[in-house]
């Protein structure tokens, strides 16, 4: 008997089929799991009333900082999304500054290809293109058509990128004599495929006896106007769509290169995208005016899970928190908590977290921009935690590079603008960012930001 | 009460271990030490259950959510639990292979899982300490637990009657 049911355990198979079924449909199971988890806390809450040590936080002169270095990365990040040149802008156009809250659906190189932003399309009304800088980034779909046939105009609007498989195509120029694509090569950019080696590809050429001589990748690719076509005046010319990758095969003897097509990489990693900005017709009244969003907060207070990994913490608050918002303490990020049941909650830091982050390193100086990157904490020791990067091309970031570290958009819980540490590029291995959080004994009240939409 | 005091005891220990860890004791990896009682020792009807108090606990110290916990724990158990049968009379050698074994295991599985389900993932350096520590340790801590509640009330009765004979 116990050989039979030791070879076909039924009860062991059903509760690992339930735990597919469980991770297939989240919404459902999650009540069961919040209060599942959240009663094994009870005995370490109880236990935090006598023996709870204070959460590491950072000391009075620290916090005192992040305020300013908050001003400076938000004065810093507006002037490079609104910096697109004169000739590039519509005259009199409102440009409007919205948080990324998310970056979803495989496209072209196998990236993501939508972009979720934190207005909705009704706070939108009359905008189209979304660009950076003078980086073109996408457009704006409309509620009840196309790929949003299904989305209301309160909803949290959506952007397709230029790799999005709907996206139109593009008129767009080489700059092979560096003169801002004027006189190059030109071309016709649709979005890759996702097994191609980049986001979009080029489909067509002006001159294809010039495209099949380019045997050098990283030439600028920007848009050109047209007149005529479904793209017309709707794309103006001169906007940075990326940069072209010949991919072709090596001729071992003469160092040339035999090209088969010409792809173009953005100059952006779509999740290390923190904020965007959209232009509105001077003519659309209906649309509000720009602003970020405001969060709700409730105050709470955390206490270091006895034994748990550094970083690990208990949080307690007066009412339940969602999963996945910041817990933070005048500016600086804390962790990020998992809400339970009874007011329950886990936070994990940063240095403890083992997801993908959305950061903004701000380098010292006033010279050098800031870098919207994508992370991972690959390792932590103590309160330095090494974060492999990505997003910024290699050569934009010295190597010598050093600064702070906020957050990025993280979803709609966890805003951007979070203070998490000084910052500086690895000397060893420059893809890896060493990040130093202060951390002291002292503070034990945190702030958890909840819905911003009771807020704005 | 049995129960009572499975889901009372057992999520705790995880925290128990790191507490112990902290105080400069040998690391012990609940997770490998619950898979290997839950897979040879304890009673088979038993085990949804049990697995489940078990993810909880590994919930409170690791980021991913408890579904991932009840994969990561229970298909190693999945995979041990037909072996039961084959080595009869437990020796503690096979008990230390099985634990480097599941030491190994259990993070990697927790990454693939973390990958797949796309859930936070852990650290994906294997540290060769853990590895020899659960082969060093984890036997005699089974044999402890084994006498001691609450997993003495769930040993397999046949395994319980073998000990007492021998």
């Amino acid at each position: 008997m116990l050989r039979k049911s030791a070879s076909f355990p039924v009860g062991l198979y059903a509760i690992l089929l339930l735990a597919l079924a469980w991770l297939t449909l989240p919404a459902l199971f999650g009540p069961v799991e919040r209060w599942l988890v959240g009663s094994a806390t009870a005995v370490p809450r109880l236990a935090s009333m006598w023996f709870g040590r204070p959460a590491r936080a950072a000391g009075r002169d620290d916090l005192g900082r992040v305020e300013e270095l908050r001003a400076e990365l938000n004065r810093r990040v507006t002037r490079q999304n609104f910096s697109a040149g004169a000739g590039v802008i519509p005259v009199a156009a409102e440009k409007l500054l919205c948080g990324v809250l998310s970056a979803s659906r495989v496209g072209g190189g196998g990236r993501m290809s939508e972009l979720l932003l934190d207005h909705s399309y009704a706070e939108l009304e009359g905008c189209d293109l979304v660009v950076k800088g003078d980086q073109l980034i996408g457009f704006l779909m409309r509620p009840g058509q196309g790929r949003a046939i299904d989305d209301l105009p309160a909803d949290p609007a959506r952007v397709m990128l230029c790799n999005h498989r709907d996206a139109p195509r593009l008129y767009a120029s080489v700059d092979e004599d560096g003169g801002g694509g004027v006189g190059g090569l030109r071309v016709v950019v649709r979005a890759g495929s996702s097994a191609d080696p980049a986001p979009m590809r080029v489909d067509l050429w002006n001159d294809p006896y010039q495209a099949a001589q380019m045997d050098e990748s990283g030439l600028l690719v920007r848009t050109r106007a047209l007149k005529y076509g479904a793209t017309a005046q709707r794309v103006p010319g001169g906007l940075l769509l990326g940069r072209a990758k010949v991919w072709g095969y090596d001729d071992q003897k003469t160092d040339d290169v035999l090209t088969i097509a010409v792809y173009v990489e953005p100059l952006f990693e779509p999740h290390a995208l923190s904020h965007v900005v959209l232009w509105r017709a001077p003519a659309v009244r209906g649309g509000r005016s720009s602003m970020m969003r405001a969060h709700r907060r409730v105050s709470g207070v955390v206490y270091d899970l006895p034994g748990a990994d550094r970083g690990r913490h208990l949080l307690v608050t007066d009412t339940g928190v969602p999963d996945g918002a910041a817990v933070t303490q005048e500016g600086m990020l804390v962790g990020v908590a998992r809400g339970l049941c009874l007011g329950s909650g886990l936070a994990t830091s940063f240095g403890a977290s083992r997801r993908r982050w959305s950061l903004l390193f701000l380098p010292d100086g006033d010279t050098l921009p800031a870098f919207e990157m994508s992370g991972v904490v690959e390792r932590a020791a103590g309160n330095v935690a090494w974060v492999r990067w990505e997003g910024p091309p290699r050569d934009q970031l010295p190597r010598s590079a050093e600064g702070h570290l906020f957050t990025g958009s993280n979803g709609r819980f966890c805003p951007s603008g979070l203070w998490i540490g000084r910052a500086r590029v690895d000397r060893l291995d420059r893809d890896l960012l060493e990040v130093r959080s202060p951390v002291t004994r002292g503070a034990r009240a945190v702030d958890v930001l909840v819905d911003p939409s009771e807020a704005r | 009460m049995r129960w009572f005091w499975w889901f009372g005891v057992v999520p705790q220990l995880f925290l128990l271990a790191g507490y112990l860890h902290d105080l400069g004791l040998p690391p012990v990896d609940v997770s490998v030490f619950g898979a290997l009682f839950l897979a040879w020792f304890a009673q088979v009807r038993a085990l949804p259950m049990l697995l489940l108090a078990l993810a909880i606990g590994r919930s409170l110290v690791d980021q991913a959510s408890l579904p991932v916990h009840l994969l990561v724990i229970g298909v190693p158990i999945a995979v041990l639990l037909p072996l039961r049968a084959l080595f009869v009379a437990q020796h503690w050698l096979w008990q230390a292979m099985a634990a480097s074994v599941l030491a190994v295991v259990i993070p990697k599985l927790s990454g693939l899982c973390a990958r797949i389900f796309d859930q936070p993932a852990p650290v994906g350096i294997l540290d060769p300490w853990q590895v020899f520590w659960a082969a060093s340790l984890l036997p005699p801590l089974l044999l402890v637990a084994r006498l001691s509640p609450p997993f003495r009330a769930f040993t397999e009765q046949a395994e319980q009657a073998r000990r007492v004979a021998a």
